[in-house]
């Protein structure tokens, strides 16, 4: 039973459509408490839709789903009191301060009167905006507004947050930050539940789950969901790169293959050895291979992989 | 619940502070609109240039000039000969009436004969036409029946009484200044300009920053949402309406008769009215700039058809039943009836019966609408 108790995000057969347009179909999840939770896939592939349901603001066609313990449908309000929500747009109010923004969700979340300017000084400590308080949040630089947007989302300790493309257009030191701000509060407990279109922070998700035309492909740890393509890659050297490619890209057991200048990354399907495949099919050929190794297939290789597979 | 309304109502009020722009705005509107409105706009038709053209030049015909001359309403631009001249006169605008006083004036009037006068009035704006056409009919009228009370007396006769005379009283305003007309109507027409324009843009600007979408995913509430987001505004609106009825009062001598009370209670039905109207707006606009153009929109029959520049009687049927659904046609009543004719809640029951009508249709489709856009 301790095991259901962990389960803060549970869906059964979750759908929805818009017209004739179905934008998810049958979604069934379980989401643990404290985990970094990543939602990939395509561009219109659902992961919105997916997410606005989960948030209460959205009710689904068909299928279930609980939230924080709350019915998505019947008990929506509950939710929105317990969940934090940033998307990549940063809804800050430009002309408030720093300190003001926090006021104001503080305010809007219920955070009661007499904690509230603690809570904001607290925020702000944590955040490293202590000494921007006072500036107006549309002077901040793209790093700082994210940081401002995520102490915003997490005023009244939700203890689960929702982030949709928190990174996107943010340089890539304030990203790494923000990776370890998330880490963080995911160490003291809380859920993040995250959608991206970056593969290196894929990586950094504890489990992961594709989704692509509105089905959910997958669901695991970045481990088992590449494991489970039966993937695995080489990098070679050749000197006709192009031609070389060429000839790989029409074997049945290649997935993919992309070059680089003279470097060549092959992926192969059902653990068929990559550079063994190479060889033969370059034997007879003016294609000659320098140097090869074998390399880990990520999240990205699958990625792909699950994309061409269902397109 | 009740709070979150005021953190809302408190944000607001913080953006207006760092956006002196609206700010300025919001003030100096009302007191620009009502100094052109006060000073330069009048429809009290006085010193139209006039031209003569005096074919008799008897003494009888100068005393007519100066006669009409000396009601201040023409002012004597000289002479001139001809039809050909008088044309190019009103064509370049010189003049805008000429008096033609043909050869046999003078004597026909010595003689006791019909001496005909010709006024020639321009046209192209039909105010001076029929100001100038009343003024000289009726200075010709009474100069008529002086010179014949004159006759009479020479030849020792003496004239029976009119058989009957108008007693002319105009009530409420017996100068008929057009300020005194002109202030009240202007409360409404800038309450509706502000109020439907702040309360689309306000909204607007959330949707196109994104915050909005914040909002919905919070537990705020639709009501609290609108209810803290348009609190403030209704505070603008009556700082609005106090603002132009002390200037009205003390700089244009516009008098304040009947309740301030009555026009306070009654003005909340208006403000709210359209601020459902910029509720409505901000639903199908986008952007804060298609807001803006929207209310512009939405100005425009309120000016026309509301009874603010034309009467309502005037206006042809189908107008009028257009003009019935607007909220200003009723306010104009409201405040025109209480600011210069001491109407009491009972004169004004029919107009406060229309306006609770709108408003409550109004908020019902607005808020229908906001809800369905918020999801």
């Amino acid at each position: 039973m301790s095991v259901a108790a962990e389960v803060i995000i549970h869906t059964e057969h979750l759908s929805r459509r818009f017209g004739s347009l179905v934008a998810v179909r049958d979604v069934s999840l379980d989401i643990r408490r404290g985990e970094i939770f990543g939602i990939l896939g395509p561009n219109g592939a659902g992961k919105s839709t997916t997410i606005r349901m989960l948030c209460g603001i959205l009710d689904p066609s068909g299928g279930t789903g609980t939230v924080v313990g709350f019915d998505i449908t019947r008990e929506a309000e509950s939710i929105k009191e317990r969940i934090g929500y940033m998307t990549q747009r940063f809804s800050l109010y430009e002309d408030l301060t720093v300190a003001e923004n926090l006021e104001f969700y503080a305010g809007i979340y219920g955070v009661a009167f007499s904690r509230r300017r603690a809570r904001v000084s607290e925020v702000l400590e944590l955040t490293g905006l202590t000494d921007r308080r006072g500036q107006l949040a549309g002077t901040l630089s793209g790093g700082w507004k994210q940081r401002l947007a995520l102490a915003c989302a997490t005023i009244h300790e939700p203890p689960l947050l929702f982030l949709d493309e928190p990174t996107a257009g943010v340089d890539p030191v304030s990203r790494r930050e923000f990776w370890e701000r998330i880490h963080d509060i995911s160490a003291r407990g809380t859920t993040a539940v995250m959608t991206t279109h970056y593969m290196d922070e894929a990586e950094r998700c504890h489990r992961l789950a594709f989704i692509f035309s509105g089905s959910l492909l997958d669901v695991g740890t970045p481990d088992e969901i590449v494991e489970r393509r039966e993937l695995r890659v080489a990098e070679l050297e050749v000197d006709r790169a192009l031609e070389a490619a060429e000839l790989l890209g029409r074997h049945p057991d290649v997935e993919e293959v992309a070059h680089y200048g003279h470097i060549l990354r092959v992926a192969t399907r059902h653990g068929v050895d990559p550079i063994g495949l190479s060889a033969g099919v370059f034997a007879g050929t003016n294609v000659s291979v320098r140097s090869a190794r074998e390399t880990r297939a990520t999240v990205e290789d699958a990625f792909v992989a699950m994309v061409r597979a269902d397109g | 619940m009740k709070l979150r309304t005021l953190v809302i109502a408190s944000k607001e009020l913080r953006q207006l502070r760092r956006d002196p722009l609206t700010l300025a705005m919001m003030v100096a509107l009302p007191v620009l609109q009502l100094l052109l409105f006060g000073y330069a706009i009048n429809t009290d038709v006085r010193h139209i240039p006039m031209l003569v053209d005096d074919h008799d030049r008897s003494a009888v015909s100068r005393d007519l000039v100066r006669r009409m001359e000396a009601t201040g309403f023409y002012d004597l631009a000289g002479d001139v000969q001809g039809y050909d001249e008088i044309d190019r006169a009103l064509r370049s605008g010189v003049a805008r009436v000429v008096l033609v006083l043909p050869a046999r004036f003078g004597a026909d009037v010595e003689a006791g004969r019909t001496a005909q006068v010709q006024l020639v009035v321009d046209g192209s704006d039909p105010q001076i036409v029929g100001s100038a056409q009343n003024t000289a009919a009726s200075l010709v009228a009474t100069r008529s029946a002086q010179i014949r009370v004159d006759h009479l007396t020479r030849v020792g006769g003496h004239l029976a009484p009119e058989p009957i005379e108008l007693a002319p009283d105009v009530l409420y305003n017996p100068d008929q200044r057009t300020a005194v007309y002109i202030v009240p109507g202007l409360i409404g027409v800038l309450l509706t300009m502000t109020m439907v324009m702040l309360t689309a843009m306000a909204l607007a600007r959330e949707r196109e920053r994104g915050t909005l979408e914040q909002l919905i995913v919070s537990p705020v509430r639709p009501v609290e949402l609108v209810v803290g987001k348009i609190l403030p505004y209704v505070a603008i609106g009556y700082a609005q309406m106090t603002l132009i009825l002390a200037f009205g009062h003390f700089v244009f001598d516009v008098p304040i008769r009947g309740s301030f009370g009555l026009l306070y209670l009654l003005a909340f039905l208006f403000i709210a009215a359209n601020l459902a109207v910029g509720l409505f707006f901000s639903t199908l606009a986008k952007t804060q700039q298609q807001a803006m153009q929207m209310s512009f929109f939405f100005l425009l029959p309120n000016i026309l058809l509301s009874g603010f520049m034309f009467p309502f009687e005037a206006m042809p049927h189908p107008a009028q039943w257009l003009s019935q659904a607007l909220p200003l046609t009723h306010f104009l009543r409201i405040v025109r009836g209480i600011v210069l004719k001491r109407s009491n809640f009972d004169d004004l029951h029919v107009e406060l019966v229309w306006l609770t009508g709108i408003l409550v249709a109004l908020v019902v489709v607005s808020s229908l609408r906001f809800r369905k856009k918020l999801i």
